[in-house]
């Protein structure tokens, strides 16, 4: 029972040692990853669109500072930037799941390094 | 006689079932992933308004879901189908048909319960999509659809 428990906390605490992360610190590991990244190149990209019906922002406006709704369903999404919500931008595993997602919906593939660098980057300047 | 028992039970059972069928309800232990992986960008579906078999074709599909990446990892998705399958319509629940684009709302019932709802209606700002049920049904992330709790929006 205790070996269980026991076993239980330290994988939990290292899941949460590998995905826990700042914004700042996940900008850092983007940039590391392609080049240094451009707010302005960020913006632009975030309030395009790339060749589908939608840009980020037809769901996360723009800015993207206060609760918006889904183009579709119209379920509530909590503001994206992260001086407007300190959960934003805190896990790898779920920031690199939304950015699936969303590039496939957006763009019709996946974000580069570069791409998510120059986002988060904007978002970071959001007040 | 223990069958004849056992009969009027399962009718008594069957018959409450279905007058309690629009309070279908969400199951107590609804995963966290079902939360987080799907109720993100809709609310929570009941798993009782679809039959299983309508619940797993939308799990096999996530990369094309209506029209959206909706896929998740490997470990989420497993919990959450066999927890639907554990909690969809059966073929006693009213919404045991399946629907045909895995869609509640292109069930029959669906249609026959929201035939007075006119296109000028489902358009209005608050309500856009047939997708957005609880835009009317107040108690519907309850599970509940009862027609006691419908409010529709003026606008």
């Amino acid at each position: 029972m205790w070996a269980k428990i026991i076993f239980l906390i330290s994988t939990s605490c290292v899941t949460l040692s590998v995905s826990a992360a700042t914004p700042q610190e996940l900008l850092k590991s983007y940039e590391d990853q392609s080049g240094k990244a451009s707010a302005a190149r960020g913006e632009q990209f975030f309030n395009t669109k790339h060749g589908k019906e939608w840009s980020c922002s037809s769901c996360h406006e723009n800015p993207p500072n206060h609760e918006t709704k889904h183009a579709i369903t119209s379920k509530i999404i909590k503001p994206l930037a992260p001086s407007a919500n300190s959960d934003r931008f805190t896990a790898q595993s779920k920031v690199e799941k939304w950015f699936k997602r969303n590039c496939n919906d957006v763009l019709g593939r996946e974000c580069s390094n570069q791409e998510k660098a120059d986002v988060l980057s904007w978002l970071l300047t959001i007040r | 006689m223990k069958s004849i028992k056992l009969i009027s039970c399962l009718c008594v059972a069957m018959l409450s079932h279905l007058a309690y069928a629009d309070s279908v309800g969400m199951p107590k232990n609804t995963p966290k992933a079902y939360e987080t992986e799907c109720a993100s960008c809709h609310m929570a579906y009941p798993p009782g308004l679809l039959p299983n078999k309508n619940w797993q074709n939308i799990m096999q599909n996530l990369d094309k879901h209506f029209g959206n990446d909706a896929t998740m990892d490997a470990k989420s998705l497993q919990e959450i189908s066999a927890w639907l399958k554990k909690n969809a319509a059966n073929w006693v629940s009213k919404y045991g048909q399946s629907s045909l684009e895995n869609r509640i709302t292109k069930t029959a019932w669906f249609e026959r319960k929201h035939k007075e709802i006119g296109p000028a209606i489902w358009q209005r700002p608050s309500i856009k999509t047939k997708a957005n049920c609880t835009a009317c049904h107040t108690a519907g992330a309850k599970g509940d659809f009862s027609d006691d709790d419908v409010k529709i929006p003026a606008k």
